[in-house]
C-alpha cells in the first residue's frame, strides 16, 4: 500500500514540476477565473427576482446557484478529459512504452496521472469561488466543508470512471471522446448546471436522474449552499457512490482489454 | 541445468492490415495477416549477448517488442528467466532494462536527472539508489551538466545516451536494446560499446540482445549472431561459425550469402 502511495506520488510530483515550468499559465488562470466569476455575478444580477430565487432548491442568489453549477461541471470535464489527455500525451511523447516497461501496474500509472490534473481543477474551483466570496459576496460561511470534501471525493470517483472509459476509446480507436461529448452534451441540458431540472419537461428529468452530474450538482449546493450534513446529502451521495462502484472496476477491465488489443494489433504507439 | 536468461520458442506475430478513415473503427477486430515473426526459435544464456541483425522491417523489433511486454505474441512463447512475457508482464519486467532505439520518450520538460529519478523510481530503486545509480551512469555516459538541463534541449545524441541509461537503471539482469547507439556520434558509440562490453557484459550475470545494422558492432559485442529475414530466423551461431557455414570472409558477406541478397539489391535495407 505504502508503495502504491508512493507511485502516486511520484506521478504527481512529476506534473506537478511539469506544470511548474508553465508559471505565467498559472496566473493568467486566476485572472480568467475573476472574469468567469464576475460573468456570472451580473448574469445573477441581471436575471435575479423574488420568484427565481424561490424556484432554487436551495434558495438564495441566482450567482450562487450558477457559479457552483459551472465550476463544479469543470470537475466532471477534468473526470472526462484527464484521462485520455494524458494517455494522448505519454503516446505522442513516447513515454507511454517506457512507463508501461516499468514495474508499475498500469491501474497507478492510470491514477497516478489524474492526480495532479484533480488537484488543479480544485485548485481552479477553490479560485472560482475565493473569487465569489472575495468580490462579489458568494456566500461561502454557509458551506460544510467535510461533505464538501466527501461529496467532491465521491463525484471524482464516479465521473472517472467514465475518463477512463474514454481512454479506452482513445487506445482503440485513436481519436475522440464520446464519453465527453455525450455526458456534457447531456448535462448541459439535463443536469442542472444552469437551471433546477424541476423545469424540464417529464422525459429530460427522466434523462437527468440516470445522469451522474444531477447527483454531483445537487449534493454539492445542498453541502456548500445550505451547509448540508450527511443527513441532507445521503441519497446523492449514495447515488454517486453507486456509480463509482460500476463504473471503476469495469472502465478498469475495459481499459485493460483495450490495451490488450493494442498489444495484439500493434497500435499502442500510433496516433 | 541454468534456465536460458531468454527463451524464444516457436514464436508468431502477425499484424492485421493497417486501416484508416472508418475503416480503422474495424481494424482492432480483424484477423491478422501482415506476418512479422514466423516460427522463431533462439535462447541466451545467462551473461551471453546475441545481435539481431536482419534488413528494415525483417522483424527484429517486433521480437524486442514482444520481449518487453509491449507487444503480444501470435504463437509460441517468449520468456525471461523463466517467466512468459505475455502471461507473467510484471515479474519479467523486474528483470528487464528496455531501450527502444528512439531519441524521444523523456518528459521533455523535466530535466534528464528528473526523468531518470522519475523512471528509476517507477521500476522500485529508492530514493538513494536512485541518485547514486544516476551518478554513477552520468559520469559513465558523460552527462555532466547536461543532466540538469531540460530534455527539449538536448541534442538527439545526449537523449539517445539518456535513453540508455535509463535502461541500465535498475542493473537489470536482462538487456534488450534496439539499436542502441543509431543517434550517436561515432565516439559516443564507441564508448557505449566499451562500456557495454567491460561494465556489463564482462560481470556474466547480465544477459543482452540486442538488434544493430552497425555490423563492427555486432563482431565487437555478440557473443553470437542471430540472422532474421522476412519474419525468419535463418541462422543463429558464433560470428566464426556463420564465416565458416557461409566461407564467408565478413559478417557482411555471411549476412548477404544466408539472406541471399546481392549488395547492389540490398543496398538500402541491408546492415551497414
Amino acid at each position: 500500500m505504502i508503495r502504491v502511495l508512493r507511485e502516486l506520488w511520484l506521478f504527481f510530483s512529476r506534473d506537478l514540476s511539469i506544470a511548474r515550468t508553465y508559471r505565467i499559465s498559472f496566473l493568467l488562470e486566476i485572472v480568467e477565473a475573476l472574469f468567469g466569476t464576475a460573468m456570472f455575478y451580473y448574469v445573477g444580477r441581471f436575471v435575479d427576482s423574488p420568484q427565481l430565487q424561490q424556484a432554487l432548491p436551495q434558495g438564495g442568489s441566482y450567482f450562487a446557484f450558477s457559479l457552483v453549477g459551472f465550476v463544479f461541471l469543470d470537475y466532471m470535464n477534468a473526470s472526462l478529459d484527464t484521462f485520455d489527455r494524458s494517455l494522448e500525451e505519454a503516446r505522442n511523447a513516447g513515454t507511454l512504452e517506457h512507463l508501461l516497461v516499468t514495474q508499475t501496474s498500469l491501474p497507478v500509472i492510470v491514477a497516478g496521472s489524474a492526480i495532479y490534473p484533480f488537484a488543479a481543477t480544485t485548485w481552479r474551483i477553490a479560485v472560482y469561488l475565493a473569487w465569489g466570496a472575495l468580490l462579489f459576496g458568494f456566500p461561502l460561511h454557509a458551506a460544510n466543508w467535510l461533505t464538501v470534501a466527501v461529496v467532491l471525493l465521491a463525484t471524482l470517483l464516479a465521473f472517472s470512471g467514465l475518463g477512463i472509459l474514454s481512454a479506452s476509446y482513445l487506445l482503440i480507436f485513436k481519436r475522440g471522446n464520446p464519453a465527453k461529448w455525450f455526458m456534457l452534451g447531456l448535462s448541459s441540458v439535463a443536469g442542472g448546471m444552469l437551471f433546477p431540472v424541476s423545469i424540464l419537461p417529464d422525459w429530460l428529468q427522466i434523462l437527468a436522474r440516470l445522469n451522474p452530474v444531477t447527483y454531483a450538482l445537487d449534493a454539492m449546493r445542498a453541502a456548500l449552499l445550505a451547509g448540508a450534513g450527511f443527513s441532507g446529502i445521503w441519497r446523492p451521495l449514495a447515488v454517486l457512490l453507486l456509480f463509482a462502484a460500476v463504473l471503476l472496476p469495469s472502465s478498469m477491465a475495459i481499459f485493460a482489454w483495450a490495451l490488450r488489443r493494442t498489444k495484439i494489433t500493434g497500435t499502442l504507439t500510433h496516433s | 541445468m541454468t534456465e536460458a536468461a531468454i527463451a524464444v520458442d516457436s514464436l508468431e506475430k502477425s499484424f492485421p492490415p493497417a486501416r484508416s478513415g472508418w475503416r480503422a473503427f474495424v481494424q482492432p477486430f480483424e484477423k491478422p495477416t501482415v506476418v512479422a515473426l514466423s516460427g522463431v526459435s533462439f535462447e541466451v544464456r545467462e551473461g551471453e549477448a546475441l545481435a539481431l541483425v536482419g534488413a528494415n522491417g525483417a522483424g527484429k523489433s517486433t521480437l524486442l517488442r514482444i520481449l518487453a511486454t509491449l507487444l503480444l505474441p501470435s504463437r509460441g512463447s517468449a520468456r525471461i528467466a523463466g517467466h512468459d512475457a505475455a502471461r507473467e508482464a510484471r515479474a519479467v519486467r523486474r528483470r528487464l532494462g528496455y531501450h527502444a532505439g528512439t531519441d524521444h520518450g523523456f518528459y521533455a520538460r523535466l530535466t534528464g536527472r528528473e526523468n531518470l529519478r522519475f523512471f528509476g523510481r517507477l521500476n522500485h530503486l529508492s530514493s538513494v539508489a536512485a541518485n547514486l545509480r544516476i551518478a554513477q551512469l552520468a559520469e559513465q555516459f558523460q552527462l555532466g551538466e547536461m543532466l540538469d538541463r531540460q530534455v527539449r534541449t538536448l541534442s538527439s545524441g545526449t537523449v539517445q545516451r539518456l535513453s540508455l541509461a535509463r535502461a541500465l537503471l535498475h542493473q537489470p539482469r536482462v538487456l534488450l536494446l534496439d539499436e542502441p547507439t543509431r543517434s550517436l556520434d561515432a565516439i559516443a558509440a564507441m564508448d557505449f560499446r566499451r562500456f557495454l562490453k567491460k561494465q556489463i557484459l564482462r560481470r556474466g550475470d547480465t544477459s543482452l540482445l540486442f538488434a544493430s545494422h552497425t555490423l563492427p558492432e555486432v563482431e565487437l559485442l555478440a557473443d553470437r549472431i542471430a540472422i532474421i529475414d522476412k519474419g525468419r530466423l535463418i541462422a543463429c551461431d558464433s560470428l566464426s561459425a556463420l564465416k565458416h557455414r557461409t566461407a564467408a570472409a565478413t559478417l557482411e558477406d555471411a549476412f548477404l550469402r544466408l539472406t541471399g541478397r546481392t549488395p547492389h539489391s540490398s543496398q538500402e535495407d541491408a546492415p551497414e
